[in-house]
């Protein structure tokens, strides 16, 4: 039987890389094929290579055993060959019947023929046995339900070749179970699924086979059965990964944020953040959990004070510091991580060593009476980019053309290099490779050493159940329940990020 | 670091790329009018350059324009539009004039400065209206200055018409009405020309030129701006809000603070804009005065892609293409609205070739990081 895609000798140079170095592949028809790699292996290239988006440079592609040149994404549908994209491209005004048809709808003349349109989808849910309210709309519909609408689209549109690109990057445990369920069933009707994550317990149990990137190249394929998270990741980054951070136990010591009766209500007056207390001591980790969307990213604004608290009191370093602007906040000693890099970490088009001083700037130490005493700064970012092994060609370049990890070593090297004693660090590891993760917990862990409260807000429950000494699960701007760590699953926490078992948690 | 010095050499190169693509795009301007382009170039080149009096001309020309250029950079600088450079000026320019006709009897080195401070003055209070809506009310910035500049309009001419208009104008054979201006600005107020310093050198200057010290002063703004925007704290906060106002008001520093500050520093400058023109040329202020050096500000910024040294250079090449652009008309009989069509191919062809030079330099330094990468990666840090 012919091969659903083979890739032979494929390459992607950009100017001054090479995305795709002799890539080959091969995917069997009717299986689920993980493509792991860090962040920049390549992955993205590939995939979109597949789709249409790119033109590779070398090489040949084979669908079912065709030889083909996808020349566009319309020619990806045409070869069956569908895309279901990390960030969701929905209309969210529209239904959900009208966005998978959108673009490809059965017509009656010049009118739409929403019935046939209709039955074709209906088919579809109860062939692939999906759960879908067609006439919800999508933006009253949650994260997962919105990935199922992106792959009904392709599977409307006829696609037997699935390619998912991170899709589990923003569901919670249960979802990624539902979605499981749903590429399984995808399979059993013959679809052929392309996966790519870099989650690796995921990769395990979902797919037939494995391939992993790195820098471009395919490092090897491999049977899910025969190899371990520890070898993958040791294929993925190219040297041994430490999967259990050596957390020492640190005797906590006296409170440095309190929160009590918190509430931060959004423009429209609901409020987002509904009266959240908690504690934080020295020496402790204090993660949230929570599906994003929940309160945590206003929790985390009101703390840092670019968010009004409109009743509540917040804390910090013995310090009532609720109504007290970003800048006063920052001097007594808070620092924040923000979960927006690109957004609210850094100023993109300014130099590295700008970026390294940004909110500091007026810092004694950084100033020669009222000017900027570039010399000193200059030797600061030198210092700090060489404390945290940030690579660059140079401290004068715009921070754009660093990647994500060393983009947030600069972050890290700015906001905690100034002693502070509280650490609000929202998101840290998001869109990072495993070895950049790495040393983002391995620096965290070194301040809760020091004695320093950390706030630690992720999406990822993984690391919030490996680094916390306490999580608490945010649900609906509540803090719905309260763990330690070593007492739950991540199925238990599971429960409580989708509101399940709210009075329960309530009664705590 | 052999690149950095390229990269720099790529982003002087992009204005001289856009000058050179706009005239050849003119050329064919000029061919469909029935000229020659390389006649009417060589004519523009000739007669401005040719001789000390009209490169004077050429400069004095530019003098408004720095000013005018540096208030539009500052705020394009903060990701604001100042658009209302050109009424910012003409409240400077008639507060200056306000000052040197109604104070007598100062020395000038008195009387000078303030006339110039009244010049900050104006502008800044003209650009303290949009300023203060924006940040209290929301409003745009664009809208109110535009909205403002009419004002401004009519404002001057019912000071001049009206309020302030020179009574003792004598009528010839006491025949006419006399003219709509303000009473000239005392001998004290007036700013000198640069006749006198030029001559230590041996460089005479005809009395039709009116090249006065506010072009060095323009120059030594152009550098204060420079240093304000890359060496204090302030500039440094007004480079990061414009470039990212949300990072900048994460990391403590408050945007609005800024903006107002920002802009009553880009309404002083623009205060000064009128300057050259009042106490060198006109010594009043009348339903004449220069209009539209603000909207022309927009576009010297533009070209110099708001570096206020950049600024310097754009401001004396649109000197010298209205100079020049008298030597066409005159001598070929070419209209001088070809200019203006030269102007605004160049200010597209800076935008297209601006954008094309960072995508390109960007590549560049990702190309580099990714060359660093490759070659520490192979040896990792324990």
């Amino acid at each position: 039987m012919d091969k659903a895609v083979v890739l032979r000798g494929i390459t992607k140079r950009f100017p001054g890389i090479v995305a795709n170095d002799r890539i080959d592949l091969e995917v069997e028809k009717g299986e689920i094929h993980a493509i792991v790699g860090e962040n920049g292996a390549g992955k993205s290239t590939l995939m979109k290579i597949l789709a249409g988006i790119y033109q590779p440079d070398e090489g040949e592609i084979y669908i079912f055993g065709k030889k083909e040149r996808i020349t566009s994404p319309g020619r990806a549908i045409e070869l069956k060959i569908g895309m279901v994209h990390q960030h969701f491209m929905l209309v969210d005004r529209f239904t959900v019947l009208e966005n998978i048809i959108l673009g490809a709808e059965k017509r009656l003349g010049i009118a739409l023929d929403e019935k046939k349109c209709r039955k074709a989808v209906e088919e579809l849910l109860s062939l692939y046995n999906f759960s879908l309210n067609l006439d919800a709309r999508v933006e009253e519909i949650s994260v997962g339900q919105a990935q199922r609408v992106e792959i009904l689209k392709v599977l409307y549109r006829g696609a037997d070749i699935l390619v998912l690109d991170e899709p589990t990057a923003v569901l919670a445990p249960q979802e990624v179970k539902e979605l499981f369920n749903n590429l399984r069933r995808l399979k059993s009707e013959g679809k052929t699924i392309i996966f790519i994550s870099h989650k690796l317990d995921e990769v395990l149990e979902i797919a037939d086979r494995i391939t992993v990137l790195r820098r471009g190249r395919v490092e090897g394929t491999v049977l899910p059965s025969r190899v371990t998270k520890e070898d993958l990741a040791r294929m993925m980054v190219g040297k041994p990964v430490m999967m259990k951070l050596d957390k020492e136990p640190v005797n906590a010591g006296d409170v440095l944020l309190s929160i009590k009766d918190l509430v931060v209500k959004e423009s429209s007056g609901k409020p987002v953040v509904n009266g959240v207390s908690l504690e934080i001591r020295g020496g402790e980790i204090y993660g949230i959990a929570g599906i994003e969307g929940n309160g945590q990213k206003e929790l985390a604004e009101a703390i840092i004070g670019l968010r009004e608290a409109s009743s509540g009191r917040i804390k910090a370093c013995g310090r009532d510091i609720t109504g007290l602007s970003i800048k006063e906040i920052r001097d007594l000693g808070v620092a924040f991580i923000p979960e927006d890099r690109h957004r609210q970490g850094l100023v993109l088009p300014m130099k590295v060593w700008e970026n390294m001083i940004l909110g500091y700037h007026t810092k004694k130490e950084f100033l020669k009476g009222k000017s900027l005493n570039l010399k000193a700064i200059r030797r600061f970012t030198k210092n700090k980019v060489e404390e945290y092994g940030v690579r660059l060609s140079s401290i004068e370049q715009p921070i754009e053309g660093l990647s994500g990890g060393n983009q947030q070593k600069v972050i890290l090297g700015r906001e905690l290099s100034r002693e502070p004693k509280v650490i609000v660090a929202s998101q840290p590891t998001r869109g990072l490779d495993v070895g950049a993760a790495e040393f983002v917990h391995r620096e965290l862990l070194k301040m809760r050493k020091k004695g320093r409260a950390i706030l630690l807000i992720s999406a990822d429950l993984e690391e919030v159940l490996s680094i916390a000494d306490r999580v608490g699960v945010m649900y609906n701007g509540k803090i719905t329940a309260e763990f330690r760590p070593e007492e739950v699953t991540s199925e238990d926490i599971g429960v409580y990020m989708l509101g399940g078992d709210v009075k329960a948690g309530e009664g705590k | 670091m052999k690149k950095g010095y390229y990269i720099i050499l790529l982003r002087v190169l992009a204005p001289v790329l856009a000058i050179v693509l706009s005239a050849l795009m003119s050329s064919i301007v000029i061919l469909a009018i029935g000229k020659s382009p390389l006649q009417v170039f060589y004519t523009m080149f000739k007669f401005s350059l040719s001789r000390l009096d009209s490169v004077a001309i050429m400069l004095y020309n530019a003098t408004p324009l720095i000013f005018s250029g540096l208030a539009v950079s500052i705020g394009f600088r903060m990701g604001l539009f100042n658009i209302g450079v050109e009424g910012q000026y003409l409240i400077g320019a008639f507060l200056a004039a306000l000052a040197g006709f109604s104070i007598k009897g100062l020395p000038a080195v008195i009387h000078l400065p303030l006339v110039i401070l009244c010049g900050a003055l104006g502008g800044m209070l003209w650009s303290f209206i949009p300023i203060f809506l924006k940040v209290k009310r929301g409003v745009h910035e664009v809208i109110s200055t535009i909205m403002l500049n009419y004002i401004s309009y009519s404002l001057i001419h019912y000071l001049i018409a009206d309020v302030f208009i020179d009574k003792s104008q004598k009528l010839i054979q006491g025949l006419g009405s006399i003219l709509a201006r303000t009473p000239k600005l005392s001998p004290s107020a007036m700013m000198p020309k640069l006749h006198g310093f030029l001559g230590l050198f041996g460089l005479q200057l005809p009395r039709h030129v009116y090249l006065n010290w506010l072009f060095p002063l323009g120059i030594l703004t152009a550098a204060l701006v420079y240093y304000l925007l890359m060496y204090t704290p302030f500039g440094f906060e007004l480079r990061a809000v414009g470039q990212n106002r949300e990072a900048a008001r994460t990391a403590g520093i408050e945007p609005e603070r800024v903006y107002v500050i920002g802009f009553l520093l880009s309404g002083a400058l623009a205060g000064l804009v009128g300057l050259s023109d009042l106490l060198s040329y006109f010594g009043y202020m009348d339903m004449d005065f220069p209009r539209n050096y603000g909207f022309d500000g927009i576009a010297v910024a533009l070209i110099a892609q708001n570096h206020p040294l950049g600024i310097i250079f754009s401001a004396i090449l649109f000197g010298f293409l209205k100079r020049g652009a008298e030597g066409i008309q005159t001598l070929m009989g070419v209209p001088r609205e070809m200019v203006s069509i030269l102007q605004a191919l160049m200010i597209m062809s800076i935008v297209v070739i601006a954008k094309l030079m960072n995508d390109y330099i960007k590549r560049l330094e990702k190309k580099e990081e990714m060359m660093v990468c490759s070659s520490e990666n192979s040896s990792p840090p324990a």
